[in-house]
């Protein structure tokens, strides 16, 4: 039972930090299982992954190696395309990678980091999603490992945020209707 | 948005087109075009007009054009940013359009769908007045950072 207050923006915890210890253990298990003889490499997109990766990297009883990038944000009425903001700092060519994200959503941002990775020919390249929020996906994209199917509610917390904040709650939390002016 | 009941299918208007040169039906559809612009997203904006009802004689009587279709996912996307109340007769619409072309992938954004896409991206929304188009249009505003 965390003893961090849920935040008045929130209305529920989704999942507490128990849940989500048990599901990573399991989920680094499954990797482990798949992965038998393979260095993997962990890869994730500052910084909604971060907390996920930390966590599911120390499951994984194998050896492996993380790296991260970032991508520019969706500017309202700017303009411009994605781009890489900071790149990873390892060559990925014939690797085994496992992309780490906290949530899959719309699926756009996995989508154009999935294309960016897929361009340096890695041997194998999957996506480990702890919360799979399928209700807007826009771009289909391939989950290999799922940690929980997500309702279709703003979430905060693991690594989510709202403006940069709540990121570091440790548990996921469903965000008021009323706090999101809905 | 539009649902007209022309039969004339429009002429497919791509990403590579100014969005300038596009007359959208509601500014919403602007900014889910910006969206997909930024995310590399090939997009064309109601390419296709559904016949889903005819009359005796087999003219159409009514016609449904989805807002986007997205050729790489083969995925059609509709807005509907008016209140859930208004959206009865799309709602019917969308469900003809599924049980006359089952093969036809396409997905209804709603109101509430398209103000929590907005807030994934930074934005609020805002109620635009009736005399406007009614709906929901964006506002710039404070938002997570674009890592979903």
């Amino acid at each position: 039972m965390s003893l961090v207050p849920l935040p008045d923006v929130c209305d529920a915890v989704l999942l507490d930090a128990d849940q989500i210890a048990t599901r990573v253990a399991e989920l680094g298990r499954e990797i482990v299982h798949d992965h038998r003889g393979e260095e993997l490499r962990l890869v994730t997109v500052l910084r909604g992954g971060l907390f996920f990766l930390a966590d599911l990297a120390r499951a994984i009883e194998a050896p492996l190696t993380i790296d991260f990038m970032a991508v520019s944000p969706y500017t309202p009425g700017r303009g411009g395309v994605v781009r890489v903001t900071k790149d990873l700092d390892d060559d990925i060519e014939g690797a085994t990678v496992i992309l780490v994200e906290d949530v899959v959503d719309t699926g756009l941002t996995i989508n154009y980091v999935l294309s960016m990775l897929r361009a340096r020919s890695p041997g194998r390249l999957e996506v480990c999603a702890l919360l799979d929020k399928s209700a807007r996906r826009i771009a289909d994209v391939p989950v290999a490992y799922r940690g929980f199917r997500a309702p279709d509610r703003f979430l905060v917390g693991y690594g989510l945020d709202l403006a940069g904040r709540y990121r570091n709650l440790p548990f996921v939390a469903t965000m008021s209707d009323e706090a999101l002016g809905a | 948005m539009s649902d007209d009941t022309a039969n004339t299918p429009h002429s497919p208007v791509t990403a590579s087109h100014p969005l300038d040169t596009i007359e959208f039906a509601h500014p919403s559809e602007r900014v889910a075009a910006e969206i997909l612009d930024f995310y590399r997203i090939e997009w064309q904006y109601e390419p296709t007009t559904f016949p889903i009802e005819w009359d005796a004689k087999g003219q159409v009587i009514a016609s449904f054009s989805p807002d986007f279709y997205l050729p790489e996912f083969d995925l059609y996307i509709e807005l509907t940013t008016m209140s859930q109340k208004l959206v009865t007769k799309k709602n019917r619409k969308v469900r003809r359009l599924k049980e006359l072309y089952p093969d036809v992938n396409i997905k209804i954004f709603y109101q509430k769908d398209f103000r929590r896409l907005l807030q994934r991206f930074g934005m609020a929304a805002e109620e635009q007045p009736l005399r406007e188009g009614g709906g929901i249009v964006a506002k710039t505003a404070e938002g997570p950072e674009a890592d979903d």
